[in-house]
């Protein structure tokens, strides 16, 4: 099949202004992924093209980018889901929110410092379990908060968040899921400070329960309830037994 | 400002689903709501204070344009409420998330459900009033003199706002805007879903009773009933028909006092702290942050100031009369 591909192209170094370049590959197979397409602009077409990627198998989480108007990864996106028919296509912009560098590439800067800001680790300082070895957490404990471990870091959620293209200084979905991970995990012991963290006026408040976040994670992580059960936490406390 | 045009043009162009929609909705509605509360809490305090422009303000009221305008309103107000109540629940039950989405369908036809037997009780009183004769209707020249006060005095607050919001900076040297501390924001975060349930019965018992049940174009009709009292609105002016309403009485207490200073209350600092949300939203230059803040802050204090002055006012005798003594055809 015959895909057009429009791509909102912007060097600093040139353009004052973005605009669309527009690039037609033939012999595309229904099964290849958006990063394919893009590998072939920029192999057979456009050396210039830039856009950020590494492991290509959806796990490293570097090419979240706007694919027909929704943030998705290019590497698990296949073309068949974008159309149907012999001629496709496909536009594709980069994330909004955060500072264009240069094509498809953003500043994550912004989003990596919000990411910081609410102590993704694991914090425990209390002397070892007797028999030294790694502290034993049931089943349920796992489960409480494994889908926040799925997170990737693509910023594919905050970046659909009508209110972080608002202001910047909203903490963002992507940070809120990674601070969930911890708060909810029964062998850490910071969750009291990251839910201070977040109750301050740039963290959970800002959240209008809009769920583009939801539908924009590539890997399914339910992030307007995980967001909704920290703004309950800090109403109420973590409830961890 | 530069955020609200990006957020504007990029929701539109973002395909979110059904959420992003809602969301969209409700701001809207929430502020096409606040527009009309604001003139209508100080035109109703008239009824205590400036009889003779009060029973004006209805004639406007009564105008093709403001007709329309209430229909937008009802609107306005069921969806935000329907909405905003799916909002609360999910905000309560955030492990119900998988239903958001036909819950969001569920509020658009719920809010259709709802107009539509609702514009045709309204559309009965505008056929009844238009087709009436010798109706004394406001021209389109009366209201645009009247309201141009309304947006003067807008413009007035604007711009002290911004002076003093300049002379601020320049005394403080103050680089942020208004910012509240995180427990403020949590507890008119709260204060939000708590207000918006308790406002839900307040609000649709008074678009019932004010706007469909009876309506504007009852409010000056000689003869009428007045709606929730045992009285007859005699002089056939607005002003008797709030005095009655105001001063009726339940086992000594004024009932209607008490429900329209609840309402009040509730939906002007609501409605008030939502705009402060779009303006922390989309204003960021700590000059313009600061003056809409405070303008905002102003705005709530002084409709409850004013609206609480006239309810506790209420109509005197005084106003009945100058009220009574205005011939139909006065301006």
């Amino acid at each position: 099949m015959q895909i057009t591909l429009r791509i909102r192209r912007f060097n600093p170094e040139k353009d004052k202004k973005s605009y669309w370049g527009e690039y037609t590959l033939d012999k595309v197979d229904s099964t290849d992924r958006v990063l394919d397409l893009l590998h072939r602009v920029k192999w057979e077409q456009d050396g210039t093209l830039a856009f950020r990627r590494s492991c290509a198998h959806g796990v490293c989480g570097s090419d979240g980018m706007r694919i027909n108007g929704v943030n998705r990864l290019a590497c698990k996106m296949l073309v068949n889901k974008l159309g149907e028919g012999e001629h496709i296509k496909i536009q594709i912009e980069p994330m909004l929110g955060l500072r264009v560098i240069k094509d498809l590439i953003v500043d994550m800067e912004p989003f990596f410092e919000h990411y910081r800001q609410v102590m993704p680790y694991y914090v425990n300082d209390a002397p070892l379990p007797e028999n030294g070895r790694e502290r034993l957490q049931s089943p349920e404990d796992r489960e409480r908060f494994d889908d926040t471990t799925k997170c990737i870091l693509c910023a594919c959620c905050t970046t659909s968040c009508p209110s972080f293209w608002a202001n910047g200084v909203y903490v963002g979905p992507a940070a809120i899921v990674q601070a969930h991970r911890f708060i909810f995990d029964s062998r850490d012991q910071a969750a009291d400070e990251r839910l201070k963290i977040l109750s301050e006026a740039d963290g959970v408040w800002r959240c209008r329960t809009v769920f583009n976040c939801t539908n924009a994670c590539p890997r399914d992580i339910e992030v307007t309830r995980a967001i909704g059960e920290v703004k309950m936490a800090i109403r109420q406390g973590a409830k961890r037994e | 400002m530069t955020t609200l045009v990006t957020t504007v043009k990029e929701s539109l162009r973002y395909r979110g689903k059904v959420g992003q929609w809602s969301w969209m909705l409700h701001r809207t509605a929430g502020l096409g709501t606040l527009l009309f509360l604001i003139l209508h809490v100080i035109d109703t305090s008239w009824a205590a204070f400036y009889p003779e422009e009060y029973e004006n303000a209805i004639r406007q009221y009564q105008s093709p344009l403001f007709t329309i305008g209430e229909f937008g309103l009802i609107a306005c107000v069921v969806y935000h409420a329907f909405n905003g109540f799916r909002v609360g629940i999910l905000d309560y039950k955030p492990e119900w998330w998988k239903h958001q989405q036909r819950a969001a369908i569920y509020v658009f036809v719920a809010t259709i459900v709802v107009l539509i037997p609702t514009f045709g009780l309204m559309v009965n009183h505008v056929i009844d009033f238009y087709t009436e004769e010798g109706q004394d209707i406001a021209s389109l020249q009366e209201i645009i003199e009247v309201q141009v006060q309304f947006v003067l005095g807008l413009v007035v607050i604007l711009v002290a706002a911004l002076v003093l919001s300049a002379l601020y900076g320049l005394i403080t040297r103050s680089k942020t805007g208004l910012d509240l501390p995180g427990w403020a924001e949590k507890n008119l975060w709260l204060f939000m879903r708590l207000s918006g349930i308790l406002i839900l019965p307040l609000v649709f018992g008074h678009l019932a009773m004010m706007h469909v049940i009876q309506g504007v174009f009852d409010i000056n009709g000689g003869g009428i009933d007045v709606i929730g009292t045992s009285a007859v609105n005699d002089s056939g002016k607005a002003v008797e028909f709030v005095g009655e309403r105001w001063d009726m009485l339940v086992a000594g207490v004024a009932i209607w006092r008490v429900y329209d200073a609840l309402l009040l209350v509730l939906v002007v600092v609501h409605g008030m702290n939502g705009l402060r949300n779009v303006i922390n939203d989309y204003a960021h230059a700590p000059l313009i942050n600061r003056a809409l803040n405070w303008a905002t802050i102003f705005g709530m204090v002084a409709l409850v100031v004013l609206g609480a002055a006239a309810l506790l006012a209420g109509v005197d005798e005084t106003a009945y009369q100058i009220a009574k003594d205005l011939t139909p055809t006065a301006p």
